[in-house]
């Protein structure tokens, strides 16, 4: 039983970032129809901002420092993700898919070359505060605090999403425009803008979950890739531009995959895809999905 | 418990052996070889530089761990030769590149070595992928090429024993192959372990974590009977998340788990496996995990048993007794603030085994030897490092003994040591197969 416990544990740890990531995904595949290529390197952002401020500052006190780094990795993830919308996003959306992929492919080695200009090629190691939060007993098990940590910071994310979007003005407008498009344009709803916004509220939880991983695991250059393949895997199942979805998408994905490597460890990828394969032959638009 | 403290009697035993008698095979074998070769015995020295291209890790997983400190280690060599009058008179031309981009790009930039910028030497290569993929160009376009670093042990064997050696005429590995690593884990249980009943093992799903496992899993097998493999798992490369493979491992009660985990990979395992308590109830056995303690510092546990990829280790040779290995870890120290790790002393028999052959082919051809001869007197060749003694078999592969040891917390270091009461060295002999024999067939015929 205590076995088990720790299995479904570790499922939520990985739903948490897979969550988080594919949440943003979804959010811009859902409003503005983009898919985003580049979201992974948006999570690298993150990833690498927070390792370089807990690594140049957080000596003294790492969980504070840690708390800033987190805000610096959203904000400074959702400014790039501002950028990229307005400067080479924008001209797509009229654009046949193709040229999306390729654009965002582009800005996928755009981004990566500018992490190498800035933070070089080496890796960023960040541990602190992973290192003195200490462990949880449970059984003869041990279990790191800060992957429960890690699981509130993604379930207050979630709250705070599900509240923009089910009680804000704003939110209404975004959920209004996933529906139909040219019907929200037609009621005065301003599209370029809330664009934008979408674009860069899903950049900034990339950049979130990228910020939350770099205590376990060093910065370092490719580090988006796993999370943008196990993504696009969780908004499929999910269906897209569904919160709910995003949410039941990551949990198959981390639970199967947490307790396929206990059983199964040779077939823990194609397990996954086995899954998904199963989902989109009964129900071809996700689990959510309109 | 058969506890063994490597004194002085028994490492100039160990190396002193292993030199006299490999070196001076080594030296009298090749040098006749070359002097068939070779009719002419006067020619010029060119007065130009030598060419060589480093090849690395400069970005990316392996740049930290390996490919930077590497690069360091073929700059202080480079330096250090030029300061002592380079090669033969002429002065080393050192130039670094990132071997970062996969083979397809490893080998266009091998063949602009080769063809366009005419170098004397590429030294590089950390992924065996490139290594597969560049060293056939050493005798495609006729330029020598010592890979460095990378570990499997497919590089230079054919598919059925025996094989005509060597593979390729100009391409040599100046360091021995994987197979000493994971012989030597293997032996190392055997000797501290010999009861274990359950081994685990976590690789890294593509050819270098399946040929570590092979290999050991094969030894292990023949050397301590009634062994049970009870999990093998694979995550992938660049896993994030390790947490699921731990509880299956804690799940598993194994008392050794195998690891080819190489580095961030490493560094995150051995991390979150601390945080789940994983090394209070089993070992890990690391194939090639001397640069991690260094990596995580103070949180590494003790008690994990760790290969040197040889026995390249900043405490081993005991520097009070091998002078060389005294100079390198100093000066690496004193340059880059870090001790030397194994791709470092890798670095170094590279530059090292060149600059032998270079000399040795040199003085029997009266001049600069051509790429051929340079070959013909690598071949068998041995020369003293700050690991011991290097070997170059005829097959053109390094022959190296392997230190095994535990961590250990000493005084006076900022990361766990290998405890020095409980190093083994496994003598070349004993843990390279011989030339021309695949490994997984030399350790099957073991108990014949």
């Amino acid at each position: 039983m205590e076995n088990w416990i720790i299995y479904i544990l570790n499922g939520l740890y990985f739903a948490s970032f897979l969550f988080l990531t594919s949440l943003g995904l979804s959010i811009i595949l859902g409003v503005m129809g983009i898919l985003n290529l580049a979201h992974g390197s948006l999570f690298a952002i993150g990833a690498f901002m927070a390792a370089w401020i807990v690594g140049a500052f957080g000596a003294k006190a790492p969980i504070t420092i840690f708390v800033i780094a987190l805000l610096a990795a959203l904000g400074v993830s959702g400014l790039m993700g501002l950028l990229l919308e307005t400067s080479i996003i924008r001209p797509m959306y009229q654009r046949a898919l193709e040229y999306q992929l390729l654009i965002t492919f582009g800005a996928l080695l755009l981004i990566e070359d500018l992490i190498k200009m800035t933070w070089g090629g080496t890796a960023y190691y960040a541990s602190k505060p992973f290192d003195i939060m200490g462990n949880l007993v449970i059984g003869n098990n041990q279990y790191p605090l800060y992957f429960l940590f890690v699981i509130l910071i993604t379930i207050m994310a979630g709250i705070g999403v599900w509240f923009i979007m089910s009680k804000t003005r704003i939110g209404i407008m975004l959920r209004a425009i996933s529906m139909d498009r040219e019907m929200a344009r037609a009621m005065g709803i301003r599209i370029r803008k809330l664009n934008t916004l979408a674009f860069g509220m899903g950049a900034a939880l990339a950049g979130l979950a990228g910020a939350l991983i770099v205590p376990t695991t060093p910065a370092l250059l490719g580090i988006g890739m796993e999370p943008l393949i196990m993504a696009f895997i969780v908004v499929v199942l999910g269906g897209l531009g569904s919160l709910k979805g995003a949410l039941v998408g990551a949990l198959i994905v981390g639970e199967t995959r947490s307790i396929g490597i206990v059983f199964f460890p040779e077939i823990e990828l194609p397990l996954l895809f086995l899954i998904a394969v199963i989902i989109l032959v009964s129900k071809p638009q996700g689990l959510f999905g309109r | 418990m058969a506890e063994k403290k490597i004194g002085r009697r028994q490492f100039i035993k160990t190396a002193g052996t292993a030199g006299i008698g490999l070196g001076a095979a080594g030296i009298l074998g090749s040098s006749v070889k070359v002097r068939k070769a070779t009719a002419a015995q006067t020619r010029s020295i060119p007065k130009t530089p030598i060419k060589i291209a480093s090849v690395s890790f400069l970005t990316g997983a392996a740049a930290a761990p390996f490919g930077i400190p590497g690069d360091n280690a073929y700059k202080l060599c480079a330096e250090e030769i030029n300061k002592n009058g380079g090669i033969m008179g002429r002065k080393i031309e050192l130039k670094s590149f990132d071997e970062a981009g996969g083979a397809d790009a490893q080998v266009k930039l091998a063949r602009k070595f080769i063809l366009e910028d005419k170098v004397d030497v590429i030294l590089g290569y950390i992924s065996s992928g490139n290594c597969k993929a560049v060293l056939p160009l050493s005798d495609e376009l006729g330029g020598l090429i010592i890979a460095y670093d990378c570990g499997t042990h497919v590089l230079m064997e054919e598919k059925r024993s025996p094989y005509k050696v060597p593979k390729y005429t100009l391409g040599f590995r100046s360091s021995a192959h994987l197979g000493i690593d994971n012989i030597g884990l293997a032996l190392y249980i055997k000797q501290y372990y010999p009861g274990i009943k359950k081994v685990a093992a976590i690789n890294p799903d593509y050819a270098w974590g399946r040929d570590s496992y092979l290999v050991f899993e094969t030894a292990i097998k023949e050397l301590v009977p009634g062994v049970e493999v009870v999990k093998a798992l694979w995550p992938k490369l660049f896993t994030t998340d390790y947490t699921a493979h731990i509880s299956a491992l804690i799940g598993s009660g194994a008392e050794v788990i195998h690891s080819a985990l190489w580095g961030g990979d490493a560094v995150t395992f051995t991390k979150q496996a601390i945080g789940m308590g994983l090394f209070k109830k089993a070992r890990m056995a690391y194939s090639r995990g001397e640069p991690y303690p260094q990596e995580v510092g103070m949180d590494y546990p003790e008690g994990q048993i760790i290969c040197c990829a040889g026995t390249h280790y900043f405490l081993y040779p005991p520097t009070d007794k091998w002078p060389r290995n005294k100079w390198f870890v100093e000066e690496f120290q004193k340059r880059y603030n870090k001790y030397p790790t194994y791709p470092c002393y890798h670095a170094y028999q590279a530059i090292y085994t060149y600059k032998a052959a270079v000399e040795k082919a040199g003085a029997l051809v009266g001049g600069w030897p051509s790429k051929e001869e340079i070959s013909q007197a690598a071949s068998e060749l041995s020369i003293e490092t700050p690991s011991g003694i290097l070997t170059i078999g005829e097959d053109h592969n390094g022959r190296e003994d392997v230190l095994v040891g535990i961590s250990k917390k000493v005084k006076g270091y900022p990361f766990p040591i290998l405890d020095p009461d409980r190093m083994a060295i496994f003598p070349a002999h004993q843990v390279n197969a011989p030339a021309g024999i695949r490994t997984e067939d030399w350790i099957n015929s073991w108990k014949a």
